[in-house]
């Protein structure tokens, strides 16, 4: 922590706190608080390093990666911030032309 | 998100079936449950190559994964709502007969795929992770094990609940109904009755000495019809030096609590989810191929093309048919002798099953 140097009230004030042994043990968020906290790359290669065994198609696996946010980078997190994302469209390889791209709310 | 109410909306719904060869079918009388986006729930007869009924699971969250069915096979239990809630469906009426909504306000928890039910049929235990949204962090709380009441209603809450561990993906009802088995990274089991733990047996750190970590994607929770559960483990293994990755099985016998591992084959193709026979010679295996393996000499039986990838596999109660289901919208049926193509089954409306569970109800 030294090496660091706060550049905020709340960094300062969390510096503080750890030094004063106030801050929690961080542990393993397992708990999906939102795909942010899902580290799986994505589907870019299989097992073997390349594409050949990946689903087929790849509208197969499409819901079955995204809903439990195994796809973080690739969709949307449909499990808290988009939820809605795959309303209305209930069959990947049928509806795949309708699931939009997502912006932050300003 | 749509919600509809629940009901019966179509008895004998007429099916679209593409039969590809005429053949023995399904034990007569075996019935399926699978479920499909945004809310449907359905049951099906197997010999039939039909859908029975459709039902909707209010407030699904266009999200179903996990299915338990009671033991009297009268109601499925189906986690919705992005892992929030179980939703407990009569499957002769439709109703929602039951529900748990985990999060509470400034508590949001999800189910990481996990629950089941005693023997019995009273009690649903369920793997709960909370976590506190407070206004400028969410602050992660302790994982627990939560029991509630199957008669409870539509608004049941835990009667009690116990500490669990982290990284939980399936749980597993024993038979005697006085423990159940949680599946993560370790194998534990712990006391219905009381919470405490009981067992703790290594599955990342398994003891295969010349083998890497293994690594399983179980979540399926399948135990039908021979009474163990499966699981395709893949890992690196070293002999004279040379290292090669290998697909094995991981097998749970939940009565006798006898675990086994082995491998099978360099792995040369991807397995998702296994099923076991209920002679116990053969397991099969699905992902974009349809996988048998020889369970006596550890070797593989046999290996076949699928129209595409499937994620959850089960077996006809007296093993003479392969179900297939998860992913797309169809359920596949095969021969578990030749791995052929016998049927295959399109949902009605052709919704993802996605993560849903492809179950065969128990004989009521």
């Amino acid at each position: 922590m030294s090496e660091l140097k706060p550049t905020n009230k709340k960094a300062e004030l969390l510096l503080k706190a750890a030094a004063a042994g106030h801050v929690d043990e961080v542990v393993a968020m397992d708990s999906v608080a939102g795909c942010s906290t899902t580290f799986d790359p994505g589907w870019e290669v299989d097992a073997f390093g390349g594409v050949a065994s990946l689903c087929q198609p790849m509208e197969a696996d499409l819901y079955g990666c995204s809903d439990p946010c195994w796809w973080p980078a690739q969709v949307p997190d449909i499990m808290n911030t988009y939820p809605n994302w795959t309303d209305g469209k209930p069959s990947a390889q049928n509806d795949w032309r309708e699931l939009d791209a997502v912006f932050p709310k300003k | 998100m749509r919600m509809k109410s629940p009901g019966l909306l179509a008895v004998a719904l007429v099916a679209v079936v593409a039969a590809v060869a005429i053949g023995p079918t399904a034990a007569a009388g075996d019935m399926l449950v699978t479920a499909a986006k945004p809310d449907k729930l359905y049951v099906i007869d197997a010999a039939k190559r039909s859908v029975v009924s459709e039902f909707h699971i209010p407030n699904a969250g266009s999200l179903i994964m996990t299915i338990v069915p009671s033991p009297d096979g009268k109601v499925a239990y189906a986690l919705v709502n992005r892992m929030e809630s179980i939703s407990g469906i009569d499957l002769k009426t439709g109703k929602e007969v039951f529900r748990a909504d985990l999060s509470t306000p400034g508590e949001r928890v999800k189910d990481f795929c996990a629950f089941t039910i005693t023997p019995d049929g009273k009690e649903l235990i369920v793997y709960e992770l909370p976590t506190k949204l407070l206004p400028s962090e969410f602050q992660v709380q302790e994982p627990r094990f939560a029991v509630f009441k199957t008669n409870a209603g539509r608004s049941a809450k835990a009667i009690r609940t116990y500490p669990a561990p982290r990284r939980l993906h399936m749980m597993l009802m024993r038979p005697s109904g006085k423990s159940f088995y949680a599946i993560g990274f370790d194998l534990y089991e712990y006391d219905v009755a009381t919470g405490k733990q009981l067992n703790s047996r290594g599955i990342l750190k398994w003891d295969m000495p010349s083998h890497s970590q293994p690594d399983l994607l179980a979540f399926w929770p399948v135990t039908e019809p021979s009474g163990v559960f499966t699981s395709p483990v893949i890992s690196d293994a070293t002999t004279d030096g040379k290292t090669t990755m290998k697909t094995g099985l991981m097998s749970l016998d939940v009565t006798t609590d006898k675990l086994e591992f082995f491998d099978f084959e360099d792995t040369s193709a991807l397995i998702f989810s296994t099923v076991l026979s209920p002679d116990r010679k053969w397991a099969y295996g699905v992902y974009s191929t349809l996988t048998k393996v020889d369970m006596e000499h550890h070797v593989l039986a046999g290996r076949v093309p699928l129209d595409h990838t499937f994620y959850s596999v089960n077996l006809a109660t007296d093993g003479h048919e392969i179900y297939m289901g998860g992913a797309m919208c169809d359920v596949g049926f095969y021969d578990p002798v030749t791995l052929e193509k016998r049927a295959n089954l399109k949902l009605p409306d052709c919704g993802d099953q996605s993560l849903a569970s492809l179950r065969v109800l128990p004989a009521r």
